[in-house]
């Protein structure tokens, strides 16, 4: 099967990482480019005490875990399939436990999806799923571009690196946060599902701050990718985004998780 | 102060509006797809062979207790230096130093051109989660817990919410028991610097 796909208004290249999940690199939506790569470079998992009486310590006694999404772990091929208005590719991981469907999207309206479908069943119910994906867009290129977010009922631009949570305000189109391409005056619009809980990190580029093995950090620091946000400018520079979800188990699932991401003003 | 937009008059970047018209810089649409293919295993052997001849981890090699995580492809974008070039990363576990390391090795020159040497953890190698379950199997508080049925399910990267927690710091592995059919009974928390069961939970308790 090729790993180059050229359908819906899209061209793109995926492969199967070792811990990332299905990787897509270098994706043009009608000729210009969109993407250098965009993964999911882990899921962690944390629990929480099915029972607590008045004695214990309401602190969970545990720390997080997590199985890379990858070679080791996916159940059957990837799968490439069109539907009506554009292409998929899907794939199922399972490790013990934990049963999941990792899928991208790619509409021919300029629509991309990188969604995570949370089967669980986990080890007991009372339990967190914090699916991180990571995008490195470049907009019609690498320069020109910058990030913003909409808060206070306005689009504001982000000028340092940062944490920018979902705060319930949202566009007319449910969109939070954007990336702007000064040049084509191309935006990538990025709406969160309401219950994700989502929140975004906005990183700039750095030698050694690629995807990192993993989300652990040394004892006492922040996780990753927290513990790669300082207080650099991010106007005009090569940025990466972290989208990062926080889900708790519940009878109803399967969940899936991950943004709506709408490619505006290209073509 | 009214809030910055760029929705109506575009502003462009600071860096760029200060800057006098310069050439863009190289086409990142023009870069190769064939850098971001897997490695071949020659490759994988290259970029590991360069890396422990890298005087900088010449105890590592020496010592011989390293365990190699992943070995996969890296791509950087233009105008970056590397640009163009096949590159390696190699992510590695150092039990001599206690330390993670993380490279990139240039194969298309043979050197290894980035080195980070740090206190992260990064996932476990496949050798570190068969090992984790070695380790399990043979604990008698672990086996004294097992019913009928019970093998191991999946072996995950743990660390500790707290220092009193030994995998707090230290390189562990949660090895989860249960059934084939997802059903989960005990946990074992393995401390593979000691290769020793640090913590045996039911899976309801964890």
């Amino acid at each position: 099967m090729s790993n180059v796909i050229e359908e819906a208004n899209w061209k793109f290249h995926w492969r199967l990482t070792e811990s990332a999940g299905i990787m897509i690199y270098l994706a043009d939506y009608k000729g210009r480019r969109v993407l250098w790569e965009g993964s999911l470079p882990y899921v962690t998992i944390d629990h929480q005490r099915q029972e607590l009486s008045p004695d214990q310590d309401a602190a969970e006694p545990h720390g997080p875990w997590w199985v890379p999404l990858g070679t080791r772990t996916i159940a059957g091929p990837v799968r490439v399939q069109s539907f009506r208005g554009g292409v998929e590719l899907s794939a199922n991981f399972v490790a013990g436990p934990y049963h999941y469907m990792q899928l991208w999207r790619f509409h021919d309206d300029g629509r991309l999806c990188p969604w995570l479908t949370i089967l669980g069943p986990g080890v007991h119910d009372q339990h967190t799923y914090h699916p991180h994906f990571r995008f490195d867009f470049d907009l019609d290129g690498a320069g020109d571009d910058a990030i913003e977010r909409f808060e206070e009922g306005h689009w504001q631009r982000v000028e340092h690196e940062g944490w920018f949570p979902y705060s319930g305000e949202a566009d007319d189109h449910g969109n939070v946060w954007r990336q702007i391409d000064f040049g084509s005056r191309a935006t990538i619009n990025i709406r969160p599902h309401s219950w994700d809980d989502a929140e975004v990190f906005a990183i700039r580029y750095h030698d050694g701050e690629w995807a990192p093995f993993t989300p652990r950090s040394a004892a006492g620091s922040q996780p990753f990718p927290a513990g790669y946000v300082g207080d650099e400018e991010i106007d005009g520079q090569d940025v990466s985004l972290w989208y990062v979800a926080h889900v708790h188990f519940d009878q109803s699932f399967p969940y899936t998780a991950g943004p709506w991401i709408r490619v505006e003003g290209l073509g | 102060m009214a809030p910055k937009t760029a929705a109506k008059a575009v502003k462009r970047p600071k860096a760029k509006a200060k800057a006098k018209p310069a050439k863009r810089p190289p086409d990142i649409a023009k870069a190769e797809p064939a850098l971001f293919d897997p490695l071949t295993p020659g490759e994988v052997a290259d970029a590991l062979r360069t890396l422990t001849e890298d005087r900088r981890l010449a105890s590592m090699a020496k010592v011989g207790r390293y365990r190699v995580i992943t070995t996969e492809p890296l791509v950087v974008k233009p105008p970056h230096l590397l640009s163009g070039h096949r590159l390696a990363r190699v992510v590695a576990y150092d039990y001599s130093s206690d330390r993670a390391v993380d490279a990139c090795v240039d194969l298309d020159a043979g050197v290894v051109v980035h080195l980070d040497l740090d206190r992260s953890q990064p996932m476990l190698s496949v050798a570190e989660e068969a090992l984790a379950v070695s380790v399990a199997m043979v604990d008698e508080r672990v086996r004294a817990k097992l019913a009928m049925g019970d093998s191991p399910q999946s072996t995950l990267h743990y660390w500790g919410r707290t220092s009193n927690d030994l995998a707090y710091a230290r390189r562990a592995a949660a090895v989860v028991f249960g059934r084939s059919d997802g059903h989960a009974s005990v946990i074992a928390v393995v401390d593979l610097l000691d290769q020793i069961v640090t913590q045996v939970v039911p899976a309801e308790l964890w």
